[in-house]
């Protein structure tokens, strides 16, 4: 968690440029056609389970099996590795970019993820909050709920086994909860991000200033 | 190797019977089977099942009773032995998933197998699907023919539920060691239901017409257990690579749950918690090479959830 953070710095960044830009890669090895030209807006994953794919960004062939890969995130292509097209690639080659236009609450979340601290999935599961832990968000909220290294804090269910999750990292309050109990998330995603109880009112400050310097929510 | 403890009237049994029944009764019907001769290499993974057993008439909850073994074993620097099965007559603190309720009263099948973690985390996955096989197939040899098991591990005779089980991590306070703990419960002999469960519960002798031979069918479930995690640790150590393309195969125990299932095909309601936060309804299109289960929803799309349960509808 920083402790000397420059919002005029970090703000105007965002000002200047309101995009995130995300490389896709190759998701293994194969002949790679490309469905999509550089400039072309591709829309994310929708549907209430985040069940119908987003626009076709490319297929991949491999042994006569042919993968189309859709985009999870809606924006224009700005790059493109058009001498990619139509040849053979490794896993993880870099075939394209996306520009991704950020929302207010996007900016928000974006700066808190730099501040706060970041607790990942350690495996791609759906996570529940430790019935103790539940029943203090559910009295207090969860910015009154502080956490230490060791703590319980969730239950990571897996093909009906569940594990308990053991806290690691700086002691603090969770100040946000990046989980829905019912969907899964993936390996590494956040899963709190925690602050130190002293600095819960610096991380308002930010989010109150990004409200009030960001007119638009696009 | 044998631990004797106080034994309920109906559970006499020691680690010796378990393991003389894996290799007297289970393995010659295995090695009938298509296994040939790997069915003992398969057992002799899986033997370490039950080489240990406690046995009381009454418990609280028998997966608080192996967390609190677990944890006073390392405390006093001794390494727990993985593999050891707690049983009781009857269980009065027995609860199910979420805030659930689990009725547990003499004449049926209660308890807990310990399992130090030392399979790799994509066989991990398949260890609920194997729980659900072996009490499936503990149930067909007692001549319930019609039972089946729902995804994850639900085991069913006519739709109603016969058998489930929850499986719990533990660290050890000491060694970090961690440990899955089984919980299994059957209904076996025990025939009265409370209220809230009369009209989704049912047991083997219900469905039989007759009482079962409790010892016994302990005996052949603890059996059957063993083969099935022992199927785990054999393909792990014979095929070194299974796991690298998944796809190519059909593991063991999957291809048996695809058999004893009635899951593929049927119209369900799905939901992390489906009783009470049912989330969506969808047609089961199969299991997928880890055991998550492939939903084809209302629109037309494909999902595969590894995490839930559902209900047939």
């Amino acid at each position: 968690m920083s402790n000397e953070i420059d919002f005029d710095e970090l703000l105007g960044k965002y000002k200047s440029d309101p995009y995130d830009y995300i490389d896709v890669f190759s998701i293994h090895t194969g002949a790679v056609t490309f469905t999509i030209n550089e400039g072309d807006e591709v829309d994310a994953a929708s549907g209430e389970w985040r069940h119908i794919p987003g626009t076709t960004l490319y297929e991949i062939n491999r042994e006569r099996n042919p993968k189309p890969v859709s985009s999870k995130i809606n924006g224009t292509i700005s790059y493109l590795n058009r001498e990619l097209d139509g040849s053979f690639v490794e896993a993880g080659e870099k075939l394209m970019t996306i520009r991704h236009p950020l929302k207010k609450k996007e900016i928000i979340e974006g700066i808190l993820k730099k501040v706060l601290y970041l607790f990942p999935a350690p495996e791609r599961a759906k996570y529940f909050f430790a019935m103790d832990i539940q029943s203090r968000i559910e009295k207090k909220g969860a910015r009154s709920v502080s956490i230490a290294p060791g703590d319980e804090i969730l239950t990571m269910s897996l093909m009906k086994r569940d594990t308990p999750i053991y806290y690691q990292g700086e002691p603090g309050v969770i100040h946000s909860v990046y989980f829905d109990p019912g969907v899964s998330v993936d390996q590494g995603s956040p899963l709190i991000g925690v602050c130190a109880s002293d600095k819960v009112s610096m991380i308002q400050k930010i989010i109150t200033r990004v409200k009030a310097d960001w007119d638009t929510d696009h | 190797m044998v631990v004797s403890m106080p034994a309920s009237d109906n559970l006499r049994l020691e680690a010796a019977d378990i393991h003389s029944y894996i290799f007297d009764a289970e393995l010659p019907r295995r090695r009938a089977g298509s296994w040939g001769d790997s069915a003992e290499k398969v057992l002799r993974y899986g033997s370490f099942v039950g080489s240990s057993l406690e046995c009381h008439t009454r418990l609280g909850r028998a997966m608080e009773h192996a967390r609190l073994h677990i944890d006073s074993e390392e405390k006093r620097g001794w390494s727990v032995q993985s593999g050891r099965v707690i049983l009781a007559g009857t269980l009065t603190g027995s609860k199910g998933r979420f805030t659930r309720s689990w009725h547990a009263p003499e004449g049926g099948l209660w308890g807990c197998l310990l399992h130090g973690t030392t399979l790799t985390a994509p066989s991990t996955l398949l260890l609920s699907l194997a729980l659900g096989v072996a009490a499936c197939e503990a149930i067909r040899q007692m001549g319930v023919r019609d039972c089946a098991v729902r995804w994850v591990n639900d085991v069913l005779v006519k739709g109603e539920k016969v058998a489930g089980f929850l499986v719990e991590s533990h660290t050890g306070p000491r060694w970090k060691e961690i440990f899955h703990l089984i919980g299994f419960g059957i209904n076996v002999n025990n025939q009265v239901f409370p209220k809230e469960l009369e009209s989704w519960a049912a047991s083997i002798s219900q469905a039989l017409g007759a009482s079962v031979n409790l010892p016994d069918f302990t005996l052949d479930f603890i059996a059957k257990l063993a083969w099935n995690i022992g199927l785990l640790y054999y393909i792990e150590a014979r095929y070194p690579d299974w796991w690298e393309d998944p796809s190519e195969h059909c593991h063991p125990v999957l291809a048996r749950w695809r058999k004893l299932s009635d899951t593929l095909g049927q119209r369900v309601v799905f939901g992390y918690d489906v009783i009470e936060k049912p989330q969506f309804s969808a047609r089961v299109a199969g299991v997928s090479s880890e055991g998550g289960l492939r939903l084809v929803l209302d629109d037309g799309r494909e999902i595969t959830e590894y995490s839930g349960e559902i209900r047939y509808i």
